[in-house]
């Protein structure tokens, strides 16, 4: 099942002074269960797709629609309800709540679907725990490790069960080990959970273990790589 | 779990946050104090008033206040005067004769009004005998006593001892004279009326002022002015009307009615308290709205991201005006606690303002003022904290809720 579709999306910043053309004509369909990294250099788009598929920027031209909804037809709010439901997003400067702990940054944004506070607080309980976290679920951010933070950061995307998680460049502040565990992690919530992930990264250690590589060149898809048995 | 992110939130900068609680704590203090500081001159104004000028209640025939003559003296003084002792609340009664006349020294003459009185009556129902500065109140033997202030002594040039003469007219319209001695020098801290009254016996001045030839009128009987106070404050409209019913052909007036000047300032209380609590408030809103705006600023990424995992505008909105009004709240108690022992204290203790004894005096006020504040008051200042925060919050909460999330998110 197709859970994103861009079509012909073009996306130009400054258009008033310096136009430049982030994306330039992006068509890409991701289906349910993908491991798909898309990479390129800087510049190339990664992260602009990444923000227009999560609903956090429009296109200016082109259509991009997200478990059916066409997401451009939808208000500020309506974007910030669906991105609540649908979409979890991990950032590369793991961007935890740095006042809440681990446990309470997972139930953060069930809390704002308005679960109930036992479901919100088992669900966060078992996520941590499948990241690895299970020592851990009182800290706050500041006391864990880089690696550790984003481990967090990946099950609180996943807390509100969301149809598939935007990663932008989530390994690119990590360690060597701290990377390998990460991915470890999410190769197995998409075996085991078929939970879709789509990654922008440049990092090669994530290009290697991706299903899926879709290369941007200069706003546009160039390459686009399906690879049995990766993961 | 929004109340607790604001909560943890307004401690990520304690120095911050708590610059601006103590300058919340401050003001609330401030407002406190300087209303209570005002209510106690007022109440200082008013109680010396009425303590020394006018009392609670005055009874007299209504010509008597129109024309201030001496021939309209109350009449049936016993009857009327019987029935002011008997009325309920009414804690001392001081029956006076009036006559406005001149008096004069060697050195001097100035126009005042004489009030005849009875001196053990008197003295319960105002503090003249508490009053007196030099020599003593009207002492048993001595004829034709008079006491004068010690502004009116200084203008007269006489000193206790001295001879003054009175002139006024008499119930028949003679001008009439006499000689008294002074035998006290009294201060009641109001100038204007120390400059302007003497008192002398009741019987001294009835005497003079009922002609030889004047067989109708006795001593005893001539009073013009009825004197009253009342055991509680609070309940001398509800004795004033009362009196009214009983005595229907006199003039009962509370001190209110007397001195319309006291029930001006005594209104004026409420709004002293409103007036400093809103320039405090005004003053505390731009501090709060620099921290908070701060707390915004420096919080871009975090808010975008908010907005990223789905955390609604007005949740963010709402999160935001909770830390401010969480500021406030916190302060609040403290300046709260502040005031009241300040004005608990300075209420049992006063506060000393001699050094400006002379200005008070000339506007009739005591040089220790004691703080006295209605416990409403209180309750503005919270209601005023509390909306002060709300509205402080709401432009650093629109800043934030007018932030795009991607953009913020790119912010360092």
């Amino acid at each position: 099942m197709k859970v994103i579709t861009t079509k012909g999306v073009v996306k130009i910043y400054n258009p008033d002074k310096i136009p430049v053309k982030a994306l330039n004509g992006v068509d890409l369909e991701i289906t349910e269960g993908e491991f798909t990294a898309i990479v390129g250099p800087s510049g190339s788009g990664k992260t602009t797709l990444l923000n227009v598929i999560g609903g956090l920027d429009r296109p200016d031209e082109g259509d991009v629609e997200v478990g059916g909804h066409d997401i451009d037809a939808m208000s500020d709010n309506q974007l910030i309800d669906f991105r609540k439901e649908h979409i979890g997003f991990v950032f590369q400067a793991y961007n935890l709540i740095p006042v809440l702990t681990a446990r309470e940054n997972v139930e953060f944004v069930m809390l704002l679907q308005n679960r109930p506070k036992k479901e919100r607080r088992e669900r966060a309980e078992e996520l941590l725990r499948a990241v690895g976290l299970e020592d851990k679920m009182d800290k706050r951010p500041s006391e864990l490790s880089g690696g550790q933070q984003q481990r967090v950061a990946v099950a609180r995307a996943l807390a509100p069960k969301p149809d598939f998680i935007l990663a932008d460049e989530p390994t690119a502040n990590l360690d060597s080990k701290s990377t390998a565990n990460l991915l470890d992690i999410m190769a197995r919530l998409n075996e085991e959970e078929k939970i879709t992930f789509v990654f922008s990264t440049h990092d090669q250690r994530v290009i290697d273990r991706a299903r899926r590589v879709v290369t941007l060149v200069d706003g546009k898809v160039a390459t686009d790589e399906v690879r049995e048995g990766k993961v | 779990m929004i109340p607790i992110m604001a909560w943890r939130n307004i401690w990520r900068s304690m120095t911050r946050s708590l610059v601006v609680m103590g300058a919340i704590a401050v003001g609330i203090w401030a407002a406190l104090s300087l209303t209570g500081f005002a209510t106690g001159m007022v109440k200082s104004y008013v109680n010396n008033a009425v303590q020394n000028i006018v009392s609670h209640i005055q009874v007299h025939q209504p010509e008597f206040l129109d024309e201030n003559e001496v021939k309209y003296n109350i009449p049936d003084l016993m009857a009327v005067e019987q029935a002011v002792r008997a009325e309920p609340g009414v804690r001392a009664v001081s029956v006076r004769s009036v006559a406005n006349g001149m008096i004069s020294s060697s050195q001097g003459a100035r126009g005042v009004a004489i009030k005849g009185v009875e001196p053990e009556e008197e003295a319960r129902v105002n503090a003249l005998n508490e009053n007196i500065v030099d020599g003593e109140y009207f002492s048993g033997d001595s004829r034709n006593p008079i006491l004068v202030s010690d502004e009116l002594a200084q203008k007269l040039n006489v000193k206790v001892r001295s001879k003054v003469v009175l002139n006024f007219q008499d119930r028949g319209g003679s001008i009439t004279a006499a000689a008294f001695r002074i035998v006290g020098i009294f201060d009641t801290g109001n100038n204007p009326f120390d400059l302007s009254h003497v008192f002398v016996r009741r019987s001294d001045l009835n005497h003079l002022l009922i002609p030889a030839a004047d067989s109708t009128q006795s001593a005893d009987a001539l009073a013009h002015e009825i004197a009253i106070m009342v055991d509680d404050i609070r309940n001398v409209d509800t004795i004033a009307s009362s009196l009214r019913a009983e005595l229907p052909g006199l003039k009962v007036q509370t001190y209110r009615q007397i001195s319309p000047d006291l029930q001006l300032y005594e209104g004026q209380i409420k709004n002293i308290s409103l007036i400093y609590l809103t320039v405090i408030m005004l003053a505390l809103v731009f501090g709060i709205i620099n921290t908070m705006l701060m707390a915004v600023l420096e919080r871009i990424k975090e808010l975008g991201m908010l907005m990223a995992i789905g955390m609604n505008k007005l949740k963010v909105f709402l999160m935001i005006v909770l830390e401010s009004v969480m500021l406030g709240l916190v302060a609040m108690p403290v300046g709260l606690i502040l005031g009241y022992i300040t004005i608990d204290y300075v209420g049992e203790n006063g506060i000393d303002m001699s050094m400006y004894a002379e200005g008070l005096e000339n506007f009739g006020m005591s040089s220790i003022i004691y703080f006295e504040l209605d416990p409403v008051v209180y309750g503005q200042v919270a209601v005023g904290v509390f909306l002060t925060a709300v509205l402080a919050s709401i432009y650093p909460a629109l800043k934030a809720i007018r932030l795009k999330p991607v953009e913020a998110l790119r912010t360092i």
